[in-house]
């Protein structure tokens, strides 16, 4: 009796393994993650297809997570550890992958790129990608702020890495933090045309050049008459010179606050590894 | 009274050597130490603004002064003369800094100087219009200042530290009080009328070390003035001589704060002493296109002020070199990181 309920219980298993493979399989193709429920089912399917197309094209899988709480795991620590679990399920992409995970709880951001993806989506490549759709997700335009990563993952996956230059249509995205995170991005090889730095302007650099030459030759004619050569020590006599009394008492104390500035904008970390041993590059914010 | 000085082996001209700071003979090189040279100024009186002519001890002659010269040159003869009634009495200098630099040592140093302004016309350079070259005993007041100061002042401490979402900024007042004592000793301020004062500011310092007690044989062979202003006239001009040296001592009594307000500072700034002394200074008067240039030579450290004339073309060269310099480095940079050339 118990042995063949054993066996009817393999043979049900048995019977239900292709499905689940194939479930499992299906989950490859179209990586979103909607734990946190922030999309509809039409939306779903067509971030599914998107993502298909492109992670054939270029073999790297773009998966989104939205959590609702990470069970007090930090951002990044969840996405490595989303990785290492789900590792088996990006083989067929030989293990790259594009990943963008939200918390709605802290509001967190963050973009990783592992494999193939970390030489490609760098970590200021990713600081532009998440400072281009941040402002979709403040607002809760999730849908276009996911399509827009994937879009721009895959645009940043086909172009060596020289130049950042943003795709045609993210070009039109008036976002206002847009033009100010340009500014930020340090690393003078991310600049484009469009976000050249001050200090590459020809005119700028001209004024610098005539302001330091007038100042080098001004100094110069100032400094031909000869100088004052005493000081406040010259004529003091230090030996009788001192404070003979003083007090300091203290009266009042005031404290003002201040939110501290978001970081938004700012950068903070990037990479790592996996405790699975996995390395690669990253972008985080909130939003 | 006319003080003249005749070699007593030759009888020739005796005059102040600056290498050897004796009086010496311009014949027979004899030198005299100035330092024993008997000196009966202190005791002799005279009338300040007695009317006297002047006769030259050698020649007879004239001796064409103006009313504030203590020492000059017969015009005649060329022999070194002090008019002793003009350094007697209230007119009698304490103490005199002796010339370091002879005549040639001052014109050579000065030649030097004309080469090194890199906005000096290359004309001027040459160094070969020198006009005239004048030794100068210049009348100072060194005065001993005390000031006591007492300040009241409002300071500010300000602390900041991050707790949860919010940056926090204490400020902590502090009500300070401060008793300061300060000495100034031997501040300068030229006595003389004829002296420009910040062309007198800028040769100082001056090495006390070397201040002798006046004899009048250091001012033979120099042009000397008597002061045209007594102590007491020029003691607000000795005060705000020191009234920077004194903030700047305030405020790092007070250093403590990140900002310090004033409440009330009363500083009282008395003169312990003053003592009229000679300095010396060589003046150079030279001709460059038809215009004059006046420098002034520390006699004693050999510091020179003054300003040279400015070629054009060297500022022009210097500022477009500077400018094009950074121009090019600049596009350079923005072409090695990645800006473009243009």
């Amino acid at each position: 009796m118990k042995k063949r309920n054993y066996l009817y219980l393999l043979a049900i298993l048995l019977f239900f393994l292709p499905i689940g493979m194939s479930v499992q399989a299906e989950t490859v193709d179209s990586p979103i993650y909607d734990y946190a429920g922030l999309l509809t089912t039409d939306e779903v399917a067509q971030l599914k297809l998107q993502s298909s197309k492109l992670s054939e094209e270029s073999e790297t899988a773009f998966i989104i997570i939205t959590a609702d709480g990470t069970d007090g795991k930090d951002i990044v620590q969840y996405v490595q550890e989303f990785y290492d679990n789900h590792a088996s399920e990006f083989e067929q992409f030989h293990g790259n992958a594009a990943i963008l995970a939200i918390d709605m709880m802290e509001r967190d951001i963050y973009l990783a790129g592992f494999k193939k993806a970390e030489d490609y989506l760098t970590d200021s490549r990713l600081d532009v990608i998440r400072n281009e759709i941040t402002p979709d997700l403040s607002e809760g335009r999730y849908f276009a702020a996911f399509s827009g990563f994937i879009n721009q993952a895959v645009h940043y996956m086909e172009t060596e890495e020289t130049a950042v230059i943003p795709p045609a249509e993210e070009q039109q995205n008036e976002s206002g933090q847009t033009g100010s995170s340009e500014y930020e991005n340090e690393s003078a090889y991310e600049q484009t045309s469009e976000t050249k730095n001050l200090f590459f302007e020809w005119w700028f650099q001209l004024i610098v050049s005539v302001a330091l030459g007038g100042a080098v030759v001004g100094t110069m004619m100032l400094g031909s008459g000869g100088k004052v050569t005493v000081s406040s020590q010259t004529y003091n006599n230090q030996k009788t010179s001192a404070v003979l009394d003083k007090y300091d008492r203290f009266v009042r104390k005031t404290v003002t606050k201040q939110k501290k500035p978001s970081s938004n904008n700012k950068s903070s970390g990037g990479g790592g590894f996996t405790s699975g041993g996995h390395s690669h590059s990253g972008s985080r914010g909130k939003f | 009274m006319i003080l003249h000085y005749k070699c007593p082996g030759c009888g020739s001209d005796m005059s102040f050597d600056a290498a050897s700071g004796t009086i010496s003979c311009n014949s027979c090189g004899r030198q005299e130490n100035i330092e024993n040279y008997p000196e009966q100024l202190v005791t002799a009186l005279f009338e300040e603004d007695e009317v006297k002519e002047y006769h030259c001890n050698n020649c007879g002659a004239d001796i064409l002064t103006d009313a504030h010269t203590a020492a000059t040159s017969c015009s005649f003869c060329g022999a070194g003369v002090v008019l002793a009634d003009r350094l007697s009495g209230n007119l009698a200098p304490v103490k005199v800094i002796p010339f370091k630099l002879s005549r040639e040592e001052a014109t050579k140093a000065f030649q030097k100087w004309c080469k090194k302004g890199r906005l000096t016309p290359k004309g001027f350079m040459n160094a070969d219009r020198i006009k005239s070259i004048t030794g100068l005993y210049v009348p100072f007041w060194l005065y001993d200042l005390n000031s006591r100061v007492q300040v009241n002042a409002v300071g500010t401490k300000v602390r900041t530290y991050t707790s949860g979402d919010y940056i926090y900024t204490e400020t902590s007042y502090f009500d300070a009080f401060r008793d300061i004592n300060l000495d100034y000793i031997k501040v300068p301020v030229d006595a003389s009328e004829k002296m420009n004062d910040q062309l007198m500011d800028k040769l100082e310092p001056y090495e006390y070390g070397e201040l002798k007690e006046f004899k009048t044989p250091y001012l033979a062979g120099y042009i000397a003035e008597k002061y045209n202003y007594t102590e007491g006239e020029l003691l607000p001009r000795a005060k705000h001589k020191i009234n920077s040296y004194i903030d700047s001592y305030i405020s790092q009594t007070l250093g403590g704060y990140r900002t310090v307000t004033y409440k009330d500072k009363q500083i009282d700034t008395r003169s312990v002493k003053s003592d009229y002394v000679l300095l010396p200074v060589w003046m150079m008067s030279y001709d460059f296109e038809q215009k004059e240039h006046i420098f002034a030579m520390n006699g004693q450290t050999g510091k020179i002020i003054g300003k040279p004339p400015i070629s054009k073309r060297k500022a022009f060269m210097w500022f477009s070199g500077v400018a094009g310099g950074t121009f090019f480095a600049m596009k350079c940079f923005s072409f090695i990181v990645g800006g473009g050339f243009w």
